[in-house]
């Protein structure tokens, strides 16, 4: 099966007033067609960096990738300058984000963003180079166009409008005939989500790129809204790279995990044997810190310490000072991200 | 320095000035003229309480032999249609702008402070009938109060300081009134009242001090616009009349000698055009530093 | 646990007017019913959580029972005291009763030190001298597992955990007997929300609290609480001990969201298995009779009639449905 994304040997850092942050340290990654890949941790972790420099959207004052490669379908997307990486943005490689209000234009109703989105994939296919701001996120500043959709009149073309409708529910929104009216304000948390999602597929991207999709939204809606996407996953052949904080949402959806820590993979495995068999300290960790019991029962073991400082990282295993496992090597060298058995793999000491 | 949460140092107000002369340089130049005005203000005001002359000539002594003479070593600035040292007049109508300015943008900033945060903070009638009365206060302009004033208690320095503090107050309080808008919803506030504290004991421990450096940028570049301003009703001859000295009312004087002896008015001019730059650039070098963070 | 209550809310409403259109002269009002009529209690030393997403009215019912915000209907009775009337010393009242809030970034004021916003309480309610508050202040902040030299630091210096550590320093520093706990860990890591919730169980055996626990987070609420109230549009659902909630839930809100509450095991996909439809209703114009009808698999004709009633439906169960009622 060969690698929808192949990441390999990654780096990314920003420079601050106060130094220089390095926010992603040689990440590798694969993730394979039709496949659910959660990427975890807390915040500072690079979980989110990683996701937004997969399409090129760091802010490009003070990011640079300072090496690696991000290979799509075996391209390199880092090589790639900004206007042709926007060829990939919003279309072949689908995003959505935390705030769904901010991705969605405020002036034009929703039935019509849908169904300039499903214009461009046509345009697309029929080999135009096309994109438009639409499908972009709000961290872009440039506008260069290469090639200008035109203007939608209040009215969507009848033919656009059963496929919009076919989408809306796709996305289970009920009276989709209504909400084809509606501005993106009008709707709630969880339906604007629903409309980024319905907005994402219509693209028929290969690949989904979801950074905390349902950390805004309520718990019921949240499992709506999980639970839509894995539906879809399927029904459309998409594969979603889902950034998220939240362990117990990972441990739901996703196929294979990605636990990450100061800016390092410390592990990498099938979503059954990370949470049975967690083999980094972190994780265990982690899963130790996650309530799922009764105070008489259950007793939550924090994580001693604080995450290191990005700037000023410690020699050897970043996770060394706080882990309870610690041996001397651990100190002084950096682990590498290491096979195991199981199709997983590693960053430490403890099994190399 | 002080240790940080992420155990690295926090810069120290001194290191900061210093980061704002590296990324503004022109602030340095703005700073440094800045303080002369400053100190020359509170010398020649001081020595003069004393009896002592600073200047190098008496300003309102006329000595008619030296009339109209061009700058030279001995009057560096030249002398006017009177045979006045010019030099010796701009020293001596320093503490003018200096009182003026500062006094109007001190009360300024309190009072616009004052009803702005208790307007932002209360909200509701309290804010809607305070924030009518500052557009009405606002909509006044300060030239048609200005002449009033003149008119009814007769022209001078403290009088235009009057006029213009009574109009220079409403963008300080539109200002507080934002900030604490801001302010308001914080946590901090909530917490404020669980600790007993009532509408006034908040708003002076907590709104006011987080909303004061907001204001005092803002009152850096308005200083310069105060002066601009002052010498304008000073060359209208609202102020400071002849023979005391005042920057504005010079050059309305001697705008007919623009072309016979045009360093009489062109100097008090640049004079006043550098104290307002140098308030300007300092503004914007401490907005630019602070905005960085 | 001692049977002394310390909170105990009768039928508390909490509407906030909206004006019906441009006309500020105009006399038609309409209400936010915000909080419906809830009578929760909370005896010493116990954890009550209250549970549900947003605009549900947790948050509002924590507000109102603190007087934030004065309450439109019901009682309030707090240690005892009937406090509803708005007319009470509030400084008698936040000596006993304290809140720590969702959001650590906002709730320090960033340009006093640390030591100050501790003790800030002290002096604001409590007429003691100088060193009397700088040794409460010293001890607040051994409580909550900061050294003394934090009295001295600004907000800025501390990371998020850190700042919540300050914020419980300061609720506690009165030495109340309850505290309102706003989201506490919403905004925290997990790694530090294990951290602050470990800190509270051990702070609340130490001084005898109570905790009003206000949550969307369902394993928050299992872990930490004695007993749960579930709200939906303003009412109280379903209210019982934390594990019969937990494992038996009866309200059919009760079963969608705990049901919909992520469970970290990938052998469970409880996630998966969640059918609810529909959206959080307006609170302005709610459905008639039970709020929750337009959207419970069970609703029978009766259930759009009239809103039910908190029941008690078995010993300490309470339980606001027709069915569930009719079924008991």
């Amino acid at each position: 099966m060969e690698d929808l994304l192949s990441i390999e040997g990654f780096s990314v850092k920003y420079t601050t007033s106060s130094g220089t942050v390095t926010a992603l340290d040689n990440v590798s990654l694969d993730l394979h067609p039709n496949e659910l890949l959660a990427i975890v941790g807390e915040s500072g972790c690079g979980k989110s960096t990683l996701g937004l420099s997969i399409i090129g959207l760091l802010p490009r004052s003070t990011a640079t990738v300072s090496s690696g490669s991000v290979l799509y379908k075996s391209k390199d997307l880092v090589k790639l300058d900004s206007n042709k990486i926007r060829e990939y943005r919003g279309t072949e490689i689908a995003m959505i984000f935390q705030e769904p209000l901010t991705s969605l234009s405020p002036v034009y109703k929703v039935g019509e963003q849908i169904a300039e989105a499903i214009m461009i994939r046509e345009l697309r296919k029929k080999g135009h180079k096309v994109h438009s701001d639409l499908m972009q996120h709000t961290y872009t500043k440039q506008t260069q166009k290469i090639s200008r959709l035109p203007r939608l009149s209040r009215k969507i073309p009848t033919d656009l409008k059963n496929e919009v409708i076919d989408y809306l529910k796709l996305v289970r929104i009920a009276d989709a005939e209504q909400v084809l009216d509606r501005y993106p304000f009008e709707l709630s948390g969880g339906m604007t989500q629903r409309v980024m999602i319905a907005m994402a597929l219509s693209q028929e991207p290969a690949l989904l790129i979801a950074d905390e999709p349902t950390t805004a939204l309520d718990v019921t809606t949240q499992a709506q809204v999980l639970k839509l996407m894995k539906e879809l996953m399927h029904k459309v052949e998409t594969s979603i790279l889902l950034v998220t904080h939240d362990l117990a949402v990972a441990s739901q959806v996703a196929d294979r995990v990605i636990v990450m820590y100061a800016g390092e993979i410390a592990e990498n495995a099938d979503v059954y044997s990370l949470f049975s068999k967690p083999l980094h300290p972190y994780t265990s960790g982690l899963l130790a810190c996650v309530p799922t019991g009764y105070k008489d029962t259950e007793e939550l073991t924090p994580i001693a310490g604080t995450i290191p400082d990005l700037r000023n990282p410690p020699t050897g295993c970043k996770f060394a000072p706080r882990c309870p496992r610690a041996m001397d090597v651990c100190t002084t060298t950096r682990p590498h991200l290491t096979s195991q058995e199981d199709n997983r793999s590693v960053s430490c000491f403890l099994y190399e | 320095m002080k240790q940080n949460a992420q155990g690295t140092s926090d810069p120290t107000p001194f290191d900061r000035v210093l980061t704002m002369f590296k990324k503004t340089p022109e602030s340095i130049v703005g700073f440094f003229v800045v303080v002369l005005f400053i100190l020359t203000g509170i010398i020649v005001t001081i020595f003069d309480l004393l009896g002592i002359r600073v200047t190098p000539y008496n300003p309102i002594q006329q000595n008619v032999g030296v009339a109209l003479s061009g700058p030279s070593w001995d009057h560096l600035f030249g002398c006017d249609f009177l045979g006045r040292d010019v030099f010796s007049r701009v020293i001596a109508s320093v503490p003018n702008d200096v009182a003026v300015s500062f006094s109007v943008v001190f009360v300024a900033i309190i009072v616009g402070a004052l009803l702005g945060s208790l307007a932002g903070f209360k909200g509701g009638l309290l804010d809607e009938l305070l924030m009518r009365f500052t557009d009405v206060i606002f909509s006044l302009p300060v030239l048609v109060i200005a002449m009033v004033i003149a008119v009814a208690l007769g022209p001078g320095l403290t009088h235009m300081m009057i006029a213009m503090i009574v109009i220079w107050w409403p963008p300080y309080a539109r200002m507080a009134r934002g900030e604490s808008l801001r302010v308001a919803h914080q946590n901090f506030i909530e917490a404020a009242k669980f600790a007993g504290q009532r509408t006034l004991g908040i708003l002076f421990k907590h709104v006011l001090p987080n909303i004061s450096i907001t204001m005092l940028v803002y009152a850096t570049l308005d200083v310069g616009t105060v002066i601009l301003v002052y010498a304008g009703l000073s060359y209208l001859g609202l102020s400071v009349r002849p023979p005391l000295p005042d920057l504005g009312e010079m050059i309305s004087n001697s705008q007919d000698y623009l072309i016979t002896a045009p360093w009489l008015p062109i100097i008090p001019g640049i004079v006043i055009a550098v104290i307002v730059i140098g308030f300007s650039v300092l503004g914007d070098g401490i907005r630019d530093a602070l905005e960085a963070r | 646990m001692s049977s002394e209550t310390i909170l105990s809310t009768e039928n508390v409403t909490k509407y906030f007017p909206v004006r019906k259109g441009l006309n500020p002269f105009s006399k038609e009002k309409r209400f936010i019913r915000a909080v419906d009529g809830v009578s929760i209690t909370i005896r010493k030393g116990m954890t009550v959580a209250v549970v549900g997403e947003s605009g549900c009215g947790k948050t509002t019912l924590a507000r109102t029972v603190a007087l934030m915000t004065p309450p439109t209907g019901g009682k309030i009775v707090f240690s005892g005291r009937d406090i509803s009337s708005g007319r009470i010393d509030r400084t008698e009242l936040y000596k006993e009763m304290q809140m720590v809030f969702q959001d650590p970034e906002s709730s320090l004021d960033p340009r006093m030190k640390v030591g100050q916003s501790i003790a800030e309480p002290l002096r604001g309610l409590m007429s003691w001298k100088k060193d009397e508050i700088d040794e409460a202040v010293k001890r607040s902040l051994k409580a909550v597992g900061l050294s003394e030299d934090y009295a001295q630091r600004l907000p800025r210096q501390l990371s998020g955990g850190q700042k919540q550590r300050v914020a419980i320093a300061r609720a506690i520093s009165t030495q109340p007997s309850l505290v309102i706990l706003d989201e506490p860990t919403s905004a925290l890591d997990a790694s530090v929300q294990a951290q602050i919730l470990k800190l509270l169980l051990d702070l609340q055996k130490e001084f005898k609290l109570s905790y009003m626990l206000i949550t969307h987070n369902i394993a928050v609420a299992q872990y930490m609480s004695d007993y749960i109230a579930v709200m939906y549009a303003g009412n109280v659902v379903e209210y019982g001990p934390t594990k019969t909630v937990i494992t038996k839930p009866r309200h059919p809100y009760t079963i969608a969201l705990i049901s919909s509450a992520p469970i970290p095991d990938p052998t469970k996909k409880n996630l998966l298995q969640v059918e609810i439809k529909g959206e959080v209703p307006s609170a302005i114009t709610p459905p008639p009779g039970c709020r929750f009808n337009p959207r419970c698999p069970y609703a029978e004709s009766f259930c759009s009639e009239q809103n039910p009633a908190l029941e008690e439906i078995s010993p300490q169960r309470f339980v606001a449905c027709h069915f569930v009622q009719k079924t008991a």
